[in-house]
């Protein structure tokens, strides 16, 4: 008869606590873990938060004065006056988006735009044109317009690129912890023999397998509270219902670790050593940090693309989170991304079942 | 020594282990009586760690009957890992965790109380005891493996290749330890591919090579055995060895790099 095997809670909290210890211990995963995605939203927030700036260069005479008045008083655009030389210099280096000046002939103004930025010319065009028409109506003394452009703005919530950007950074650590911490935890504990020697002791694989990923739990939960905290305070990152959101976006984030646990082990399962971790690792997340929506929506991928990228972990991952955080939706109402997400983790723990060694 | 029990604690039967069709333990069959010092002796890629690891309930065997304490180690895996404490070869254990962490930690997974300092005392590792384990040198690293290795006063214990590695000075003082742990009353199984240290420890020596063993017996018996076929070393054998040279001039002190 077998003997049955001893409870398994207290050994599973004392492989979760030493493994979360010596975790925080290693200076790798603090930095990969906290300071890297913060330093990533630092950086894209500030970059996000203003928007493009747009400069217009005005060499100054009476007849550019008009055009002036009427845009200096545009939100967002920044004049800069100065003579057409150095002005003209300014736009070739990209500081100025274009530069307006005399024209040759009386009555004409001209709009000096850069061709390296196609975007900005246009808005820069649009907008003096507009200044133009509006001097050309009133010099002409025309009343009762046949069309009058009446804007109203509706009240809403401002969407900015930080509310954008910190879900995909959520997303993004939630799996860079995932299966890096994961993969390279365990090639390492193998190959310390940390893991064979726990065996050793009267413990179940299975239960020094969930202590590690328990000290991983922890970390990455606390690694998107921080995020959060630092979106929350730095950034006005907006809750939408507050702790209810928050708590949402913590169960999200523990579904997602546990489903891309299973990329990390079956990583730790198939690499022989850390050399061969790093090519695996940068597979799985790299295309999906960079396609899966964490800098920029899927829409604007070639259309030929988007089938292939929204399927992935992390575009399902991404968008629950957004619609989570941007729509304020609660957890059941991102099903079809929880499914989309649990059918990966099915095949990534198959996978890994088929291909786990303790030796 | 002498009063060793004829009571069989590990019985190894007709054990094979292969991989990938090679066999690196190649049916053998041995037994360690109560109480005694058992060497595996053999050279590298013999199949020592490979039999150890299988009695250990690491590894799972191709085929054969083992028991330890009277135990089928497949059938009860959890009491024999209970029963018995393991080295391994090599270290084993978070490089980022204390002398004291790491004990408590063994401690949770078989269940015992115990009092860290008085173990690292024990092992003359009592100022090492907010250290990270990878700042231990060789000798202290050994030295506090062995202390995880009787957390859970085994009955029997495993060492695997105890003092590979390890200075003149460190070797003689893990000996005193093994000693001091069979003067207990622990049945120990030892690997080592160092005859002196096979000669001076162990009651009984099994040879091993290429999987399979060759001879069993007392150290003495073994080297009777050899010398009765005529075999005469070329050199008159001195009345001290070149390591009591060494040990003579630079003490026996330990030391720590």
């Amino acid at each position: 008869m077998k003997t049955k095997s001893p409870n398994q809670i207290g050994p599973l909290l004392a492989i979760a606590y030493y493994g979360l210890r010596a975790q925080l211990r290693n200076r790798a995963t603090l930095f990969f873990g906290f300071v890297f995605p913060l330093m990533f939203i630092f950086a894209f927030g500030f970059f996000g938060s203003n928007g493009q700036k747009i400069t217009i260069g005005i060499a100054q005479n009476e007849k550019t004065e008009a055009i002036y008045q009427d845009i200096s008083k545009i939100e967002n655009i920044n004049i800069q006056k100065g003579n057409l030389a150095d002005l003209k210099k300014e736009l070739a280096s990209g500081k100025l988006s274009a530069v307006l000046a005399n024209g040759d002939d009386q009555g004409e103004v001209k709009l000096l735009v850069s061709q390296a930025s196609e975007n900005q010319s246009q808005v820069v065009q649009s907008i003096v044109s507009g200044a133009i028409a509006q001097q050309n109506l009133a010099l002409s003394g025309l009343k009762d317009l046949p069309i009058n452009l009446e804007v109203e703005k509706v009240a809403g919530r401002a969407f900015r690129f930080i509310d954008f950007f910190l879900p995909g950074m959520i997303g993004f650590a939630i799996l860079a912890t995932a299966v890096n911490n994961t993969a390279f935890g365990l090639i390492f504990l193998k190959k310390t023999l940390v893991l064979k020697r726990i065996f050793a002791t009267p413990t179940k694989a299975l239960t020094i397998l969930l202590g590690q990923g328990l000290a991983r739990v922890i970390v990455a939960l606390a690694q998107t509270l921080v995020i959060v905290a630092a979106g929350v305070l730095v950034f006005d990152f907006t809750l939408i219902h507050g702790l209810l959101t928050l708590l949402s976006i913590i169960l999200l984030s523990l579904i997602g670790l546990l489903a891309f646990m299973g990329f990390g082990l079956f990583i730790a399962g198939v690499a022989t050593d850390e050399n061969s971790v790093v090519p695996l690792t940068n597979i799985i997340v790299f295309p999906q940090f960079l396609m899966a929506g964490t800098f920029f929506p899927i829409e604007s991928l070639p259309e030929v693309l988007r089938p292939f990228v929204n399927i992935l972990p992390l575009a399902f991952f991404n968008a629950a989170i957004r619609k989570i955080t941007t729509e304020g939706v609660s957890l059941d109402q991102v099903f079809p991304q929880l499914l989309g997400i649990m059918l990966w983790s099915i095949i990534a723990y198959i996978a890994a079942s088929r291909t786990f060694k303790w030796e | 020594m002498g009063k060793i029990s004829k009571k069989a604690q590990i019985q190894v039967k007709n054990l094979v282990k292969k991989y990938e069709g090679l066999a690196a333990v190649d049916n053998i069959s041995f037994e360690v009586y109560e109480g005694e010092i058992f060497g595996i002796l053999g050279p590298n890629g013999a199949g020592k760690t490979t039999t150890l690891e299988i009695i250990e309930t690491l590894r799972k065997p191709t085929s054969g009957q083992i028991e330890v304490d009277g135990l089928d180690i497949l059938k009860n895996a959890w009491e024999v890992k209970s029963r018995i404490g393991v080295q391994l070869q090599a270290a084993g254990f978070y490089p980022d965790l204390t002398l004291v962490e790491l004990l408590q930690m063994f401690a949770a997974l078989y269940k015992v109380k115990i009092d860290p300092l008085k173990i690292l005392k024990k092992f003359q590792l009592e100022d090492k005891k907010s250290s990270f384990f990878q700042k231990l040198s060789g000798g202290q690293k050994q030295r506090f493996s062995l202390a995880t290795t009787l957390i859970n006063n085994p009955k029997i214990v495993f060492l695997d290749e105890p003092t590979t590695g390890l200075d003149p000075q460190g070797r003689a003082n893990l000996w005193l330890e093994i000693k001091n742990i069979h003067k207990e009353g622990k049945t120990v199984i030892i690997t080592t591919h160092y005859m002196e240290e096979a000669e001076k420890l162990c009651d009984r020596l099994a040879i091993m090579d290429r999987g399979k063993i060759i001879k069993i017996g007392t150290p003495h018996q073994l080297i009777d055995e050899l010398l009765k076929t005529g075999f005469r070393r070329e050199r008159e054998i001195k009345k001290a060895t070149l390591e009591d040279v060494f040990l003579n001039l630079t003490g026996r002190q330990l030391r720590e790099e």
